[in-house]
């Protein structure tokens, strides 16, 4: 059961919400330098182009140009991967090979960097790009990844032979998968195919970069993992890791988008040429065609169960399309086949996939990773052996979740798992038993679907989970502490400021975030993964527990008595032993720091951090639908998120977390459709006018159940919540429409269109 | 060719040089450094470039700046009095209706020329005066309950 907390699991406003509200928090595409270039890319309008000759005297000619540059240009910098993956991050030697260069005299896909300029203003920019002469040699150029893997497809790298860049398999096999589905008393197996949501961020990707007096790189960056994208950017300019220097203003949403280099490279590549502080901000168009989206699947999955519903078996094959780099996309793979798989307790578990490059802009991490994707084929399929055997969608959940203590998805064992009470009061909360099998006769029918999931709070054992926490308290009692999370926009500087409150007895707007710059923090691997509030979290609850020790020493000293009966409440230091002897954390602080008997002490403590525990957060989610049998319009009327995320360190910032899950998961499943043209691989979809993203009225009536009970190990219990939110939205629906209508759709999004043709074949 | 104008914004008058093509996110933005108006999409979709002309919710990236001339812009910085907020930005912050914050500034002025007209709305008016605002983190709940909040917020100050 929760303790009584003084300040952890307080819905408490955020430090950056007043600046937010008032327009004063600086983004990157605010930042102003005098003197600042505006910069713009020129990009390819051909999926698959050699650049025969380019001319840039036109443009270099033009009055406020002060720089052109085309890959000849760029060749002395290094390859890279954006997705950071050529540099090590993860176990057992996983990198990838760097392909991208800052730019390609390739173009592998509509949308590829060819040049850039930079111009004193953005509009001479935009009239230098259309000066620039290009002459492509076209080549020929492939779409779809399974005509990718033919042996006479257009090649798109040296290194990945048939197009496949990268074979992954399943992290975690067991049993004998053939065996079992030869013993299994029913086979439930399908089809299914996920699209390439774009992230759709509120501030498209943007960069500011300097070259500073003493010839030092700053770089306001937007990445998600700011002191790997300071490693990357150095390697990439071949500079010393200290020359460079990141920056992380507010930045504008990110999804795991951001978790690459995204304006970066060419930024810091003009800024290097012209020698003056550059801006590179991406229209719109650009977040849709230069930047990793979503990793669109087609994958064949196959389950096994016992009569009485009992999981024996579980088989996926998965072909995933990576787009013209390899990027972040292959561990899309590898992380759904983990999320995947390891959701049930089945003795028997085999998969692979195949992840292909092919002409088409790139795929990388969006929340989630992996998990949507195959939850939205494993939780359909779940439905369809309930049915088979006859049994609730409920029950055949509740027989095969695992249970606190067996071994989790990824491969560590599960701390804490409240799924059966999510699902039971996710069911409640929806109606399931009055709704759920009710079919309505008519042309507007209604049904209930549920799904479940289990997700991460961190990277370990996958990635080297090292986070780094620097706390110091003040003389007033108020205490700094140095982190360095990406603020996204997920409510972590409340969270630790609140984590780190807790421990020392004082209030949350008693600690003060210093964060947002690599000369000052501390190695932090970032927010990805939904990692910050478990493992920078644990961080600063190490770090404050050094400064907390330190501090009731100097309070036992000051008031005789042992350190160890001492408590902090309130900002108040006490015996708990009955003495009523009590001394103010700021009256200890100050005489620590203002000492005149030669023990002067600043308190601190810091924390090296690598989580070697992963507590996944489980949920169940509920859709209640509307299906126009006449139109194929489905309406989601009302949604039900029942999460298992530990102790919310703030409920309020949990919701929000959730809330925003179900919009991205109704536009996963009903609108969000990433359109190429498979004749001219042009992208499209390429903003809001076309590639439709769910407003405010396309919301349903949505209800969140926190089930708010603490894990034991992440920081006062809590785990992570960032990404799972999305996870099980989709196919929630889709076990809907089926209770609805009567017809599945394996094929996302779930359009109108899909839905008539799914009732006109069934 | 560049010529004069007179802009008010924020009950204060600018006078600049501008080319006519300008608009008027761009003189917010560009001119006047005035960053809380937002660019998200160029095309009119996502409402992030929201500003109030004569109290009426307008796109700045569809705007010609020249067009507005003289006319009373309020963009978010004006919303605030000196260090003190306007009830709908402490409805947002008290709700936790911001995450990233970047289609906040638009959201907020959407909802002051909602409330202006319409002092206490139901929960379908807020979703349809705002469904010009797109936001990608927080699935609008909190933003609609923040809208539905405010007005309270609005009556308790107008009493002290």
């Amino acid at each position: 059961m929760s303790h009584a907390y003084l300040v952890v699991g307080k819905r408490i406003i955020q430090p950056d919400a007043a600046a937010k509200a008032t327009g004063t928090a600086l983004y990157a595409s605010d930042i102003s330098i005098p003197g600042m270039l505006i910069g713009k890319v020129l990009r390819s309008p051909y999926p698959h182009a050699r650049i025969k000759r380019i001319d840039k005297s036109k443009a270099e000619n033009l009055s406020g140009v002060e720089a052109v540059i085309t890959p000849e240009d760029t060749a002395a910098w290094q390859k890279f991967d954006r997705g950071l993956k050529d540099l090590p991050m993860i176990a057992g030697g996983y990198t990838v090979p760097p392909d991208e260069s800052v730019l390609n005299e390739r173009a592998r896909h509509f949308g590829d960097g060819i040049a850039a300029v930079a111009a004193t203003d953005e509009h001479i920019a935009e009239e230098a790009l259309d000066l620039i002469e290009v002459e492509y040699e076209l080549l020929p150029f492939v779409i779809d990844p399974q005509e990718a893997m033919r042996p006479d497809a257009a090649q798109i790298s040296d290194f990945a032979k048939r197009n496949i860049g990268k074979h992954m398999s399943y992290a975690f096999p067991a049993g004998d998968v053939q065996k079992a589905f030869k013993e299994a008393e029913c086979i439930v197996k399908g089809a299914f195919s996920t699209t390439k949501q774009e992230h759709c961020t509120a501030e498209t990707a943007a960069s500011v970069a300097r070259l500073d007096v003493n010839n030092r790189l700053t770089v306001w960056s937007q990445c998600q993992l700011p002191h790997l994208a300071r490693r990357e950017i150095a390697h990439i300019f071949n500079m010393p890791v200290h020359r460079v220097k990141i920056i992380t203003p507010f930045i504008g949403g990110s999804f795991g988008q951001r978790g690459s280099l995204c304006a970066e490279p060419i930024c810091v590549a003009l800024a290097l040429k012209t020698g003056k502080p550059v801006k590179l901000v991406f229209s719109r168009e650009e977040n849709f065609i230069a930047l990793e989206s979503r990793t669109g699947f087609q994958y064949t999955l196959r389950m096994g169960f016992q009569r009485d519903g009992t999981l024996t078996a579980m088989e996926v094959y998965m072909l995933g399309r990576l787009g013209g780099y390899m990027g972040c996309g292959p561990m899309a793979s590898a992380i759904g086949m983990i999320f995947g798989l390891g959701h049930y307790r089945c003795p028997n578990r085999a998969g692979e996939a195949d992840m292909v490059l092919t002409n088409t802009p790139m795929s990388g991490a969006f929340r989630g990773f992996g998990n949507p994707e195959i939850m939205w084929g494993i939780e359909q399929l779940v439905d369809e052996a309930a049915e088979k055997l006859g049994m609730d969608p409920i029950k055949i959940r509740l027989k095969n979740i695992k249970k606190a203590g067996e071994i989790a998805n990824m491969g560590l064992p599960l701390e804490s798992t409240y799924l059966e009470r999510c699902i039971t009061q996710g069911a409640e909360a929806i109606g399931w038993k009055e709704k759920w099998r009710k079919r309505k006769e008519g042309t507007i029918r209604r049904g209930v679907g549920m799904a479940t999931m289990t997700h991460c709070s961190g990277a370990a054992p996958l990635y080297l989970d090292h986070s780094n926490a620097w706390i110091k308290l003040n003389e007033d009692g108020s205490a700094d502490l140095v982190v360095h999370p990406a603020p996204v926009g997920q409510h972590i500087w409340g969270a630790l400021s609140q984590i780190a409150a807790e421990e020392l007895g004082i209030h949350a707007e008693d600690v003060n975030i210093v964060t947002g710059d690599t000369d000052v923090t501390l190695f932090e691997y970032g927010s990805d993964a939904s990692r910050s509030t478990y493992v920078i979290g644990n961080a600063t609850l190490m770090a404050a527990r050094q400064a907390k020790e330190q501090l009731l020493e100097r309070a036992a000293e000051m008031l005789g008595v042992s350190a160890q009966e001492l408590e902090i409440n309130d900002r108040q230091i006490f015996s708990s032993i009955g003495q009523k002897k009590r001394i103010s954390v700021a009256d200890v602080c100050y005489d620590a720091i203002y000492n005149f008997k030669g023990e002067c002490l600043n308190i601190s403590g810091k924390c090296s951090w690598e989580s070697k525990w992963n507590s996944p957060p489980t949920g169940a989610f509920f859709a209640e639908v509307e299906v126009n049998i006449e139109t194929g319009r489905v309406t989601v009327l009302r949604f039900v998120t029942a999460m298992d995320c530990g102790k919310a360190i703030n409920p309020m910032a949990v919701e929000g977390q959730l809330e925003g899950g179900i919009q991205q998961g109704i536009g996963y499943g009903l609108t969000e459709d990433y359109v190429i043209n498979k004749d001219t691989g042009v992208v499209e979809t390429d903003n809001y006018d076309s590639y439709k993203m769910p407003g405010m009225m396309d919301m349903p009536e949505t209800q969140i159940i926190i089930i708010d009970e603490p894990d034991p190990k992440g920081p006062f219990g809590a785990k992570g919540v960032g990404e799972p939110g999305m996870v099980g939205v989709a196919p929630a629906i889709a076990n809907a429409i089926y209770d609805a209508i009567g017809v599945r759709i394996k094929d996302l999004p779930m359009t109108p269109e899909k839905v008539l043709k799914a009732l006109e074949s069934s | 060719m560049k010529r004069m104008a007179t802009f008010l914004v924020n009950e204060k008058h600018y006078e600049l040089a501008i080319e006519p093509h300008m608009l008027l996110i761009e003189v917010l933005r560009d001119k006047l450094g005035l960053t809380g108006t937002k660019q998200g999409c160029e095309i009119g979709n996502c409402g992030a470039c929201t500003v109030l002309i004569d109290g009426k919710p307008v796109l700045s990236c569809l705007t010609l700046a020249l067009t507005v001339e003289g006319r009373h812009i309020t963009t978010i910085e004006g919303l605030s009095q000196g260090t003190s907020l306007h009830p709908i930005q402490k409805a947002f912050i008290d709700h936790g209706a911001i995450q990233c914050g970047f289609c906040t500034p638009g959201m907020i002025l959407s909802a002051k020329a909602l409330l202006d007209k319409n002092p206490n709305p139901n929960e379908k008016e807020v979703k349809q005066a705002l469904s010009g605002n797109l936001c990608r983190c927080t699935g609008y709940v909190k933003i609609i309950e923040a809208v539905l909040a405010a007005p309270e917020v609005i009556s308790k100050e107008a009493k002290t």
